[in-house]
């Protein structure tokens, strides 16, 4: 369980975290989603300890993270795959993460079969791929067998396969009851791994509800039709209150109404559907609906310009 | 190389995670070691220490027995055998070893995987503490044994003048003791400015200026001030014939591990409030 309750993180004049408070509860995936510099890894590097608040706090299981008797049995944390020593041995690098916090070596064995790297554990992890940097940080992280797992963009670099196996990992952790945190940029993956999101914009939590929750609230239902006498049907649509906009291959689409509405509609002035079709709303919609006003930088105002290009 | 995808079974493995007893500031001494003897560049720079300090000690002695015969009175009256056959290890021998305390802290403030410690210790001050008892308690054994081959091998050049001493010899186990000493607090040094600064290449640097450089300096210096310099105190530290312009070898000692205080205070102020 985590609890940010105020947190704040400035630098200078820059508010990098504006006061954020959330929970992030046991047994279910919690996402962490927002744009790049969006305020993500500044927040969960003070859960860890590793920068300070400005003011407010964070806790784990109720307790600031310095104050935690062996960290690493209540939280496993990735934060950057690729910040390790490459010097080591896989094995070597988990040995001295378990001595840190008086964890048996055996468990290193353990959590390097845990994430396939069994064969591997005495090479050199400076000639690690990324996606095996990412198995050896996430075994890393499952050292101390904690209860809450905090992981920072945990699928960039991975392969499909990798992704999957990621995914797969996050439910199986969350559906033994433990606290499964989540960041990423990626819209799709948050869709399929997420049960609940946090939505994080230009430092400030913009959302905090279910995943799905969340998909039907801030994307607007709308339906793709082409009918014979399209231009008629459009008319009586938009007297319905419906919008309609032209699609480049011919067809509409109308939100503001279902199917249902709109068949009816057009079966009451005799106009012959050809295709009704809802389309399905995605994650992507609806984020782009909520930061719309919260991202630094939008496609078409480079150069000063703020009326696009 | 294969890697299996599929094997997320149970991650539940309470029996093996339990806890080993000991206290916290032994775990982060148990895994600083682990951290220092399982880098293949430790023993790589140890062995290169060793070797260098030796050689080129031997150099120097087989250098000024050559130039015994035309040594001044005064010369010859403060020629200190002991000294001469470390002076690799105090020239060299002393800037490799405390790189390695050097790059206890940099390499990993480098690559970030400071993260890492600090998320495992979060009391900042005992990971600096422990890297410094580690990395002295490596080097303590490393400088003594070739301090010992430097001074045994070096002797060899002197038999010729009949000017060798031996072990037995007042003063040189102490000087080949404080040897050790000395580089294992220029290495608490190494940990402190690795604390301090941060990256390797301006650490070592900073090292190199202290040790190295402060001798040069130190000619333009008068000798009142001079015998207080790191590089200075660390010549006298060695010394068996006490000369003008030296600390003695147990106040040397002394200003070190002020040095050594000084390096290690400020670091852990300085790495404790900082983001990691």
């Amino acid at each position: 369980m985590i609890e940010a309750k105020h947190l704040t993180k400035r630098y200078g004049k820059t508010v990098a975290v504006d006061e954020v408070s959330f929970t992030v509860k046991p047994g279910q995936v919690t996402g962490f989603l927002g744009p790049n510099g969006a305020g993500k890894s500044t927040t969960m590097r003070m859960v860890l300890g590793l920068d300070t608040p400005s003011s407010g706090q964070v806790l784990v299981d109720g307790k600031a993270y310095r104050e935690l008797a062996d960290p690493l049995r209540s939280v496993g944390a990735l934060l950057d795959a690729g910040a390790i020593v490459g010097g080591r041995s896989a094995a070597n690098h988990l040995t001295w993460l378990a001595d840190s916090n008086g964890i048996a070596r055996r468990r290193v064995t353990e959590v390097l079969e845990i994430v396939g790297l069994g064969e591997v554990a005495d090479k050199r992890v400076g000639s690690f791929s990324l996606g095996m940097s990412q198995r050896l940080g996430i075994a890393a992280a499952l050292l101390g067998d904690p209860e809450t797992v905090m992981f920072d963009e945990p699928i960039n670099g991975l392969d499909p396969e990798g992704i999957l196996w990621i995914r797969n990992l996050m439910k199986s952790l969350a559906s033994e009851g433990r606290t499964v945190f989540l960041s990423s940029h990626l819209m799709s993956e948050m869709a399929q791994t997420a049960d609940h999101l946090l939505v994080i914009g230009r430092g400030r939590i913009i959302a905090d509800a279910s995943t799905d929750e969340i998909i039907n609230r801030h994307t607007a239902q709308s339906v793709r039709v082409r009918a014979l006498q399209q231009t008629e049907l459009a008319e009586a649509l938009v007297r319905h209150g419906a919008s309609v906009d032209r699609g480049s291959d011919g067809a509409m689409v109308v939100t503001g109404m279902d199917s249902a509405a709109i068949g009816g509609t057009a079966s009451a002035h005799d106009i012959t559907l050809v295709e009704l079709a809802p389309l399905g709303s995605s994650l992507e919609e609806a984020y782009f609906d909520l930061t719309k006003d919260e991202t630094d930088y939008h496609a078409g105002q480079l150069a000063g310009s703020s009326k696009g290009i | 190389m294969t890697i299996a995808t599929h094997t997320i079974e149970t991650t539940h493995f309470a029996h093996t995670a339990a806890p080993v007893r000991t206290t916290k500031i032994s775990r982060a001494v148990k895994s600083e070691w682990t951290k220092v003897r399982t880098l293949p560049s430790t023993w790589r720079t140890a062995v290169i220490a060793v070797t260098v300090s030796i050689g080129l000690g031997i150099i120097l002695c087989i250098s000024q027995a050559d130039q015994w015969a035309t040594m001044t009175a005064q010369q010859r009256h403060t020629f200190d055998p002991t000294a001469c056959s470390l002076g690799g290890l105090f020239l060299v021998g002393a800037v490799l070893l405390g790189a390695l305390g050097v790059r206890a802290v940099t390499a990993e403030y480098s690559t970030g995987m400071i993260r890492s410690t600090f998320t495992a210790t979060p009391t900042r001050r005992r990971v600096l503490s422990a890297k410094a008892a580690v990395v002295a308690a490596f080097v303590f054994p490393v400088a003594l044994l070739t301090a010992v081959v430097s001074f045994v091998v070096g002797q060899q050049a002197f038999v010729g003048k009949h000017l060798q001493v031996s072990l037995g010899s007042p003063g040189v186990l102490q000087a080949l003791v404080f040897a050790g000493v000395a580089i294992s607090l220029v290495a608490i040094i190494g940990v402190g400015l690795g604390g301090l600064i941060r990256h390797t290449a301006g650490a070592t640097t900073a090292l190199v200026l202290i040790i190295v450089g402060g001798a040069v300096l130190g000619q333009f210096l008068p000798a009142g001030f001079r015998q207080y310099l790191p590089g200075t105190a660390l010549e006298a530290a060695v010394t068996v014939n006490h000369s003008a312009g030296l600390l003695k070898p147990g106040s040397a000692i002394v200003v070190l591990g002020l040095y050594a205080a000084i390096a290690f205070v400020a670091a852990s102020i300085r790495v404790a409030h900082r983001d990691a």
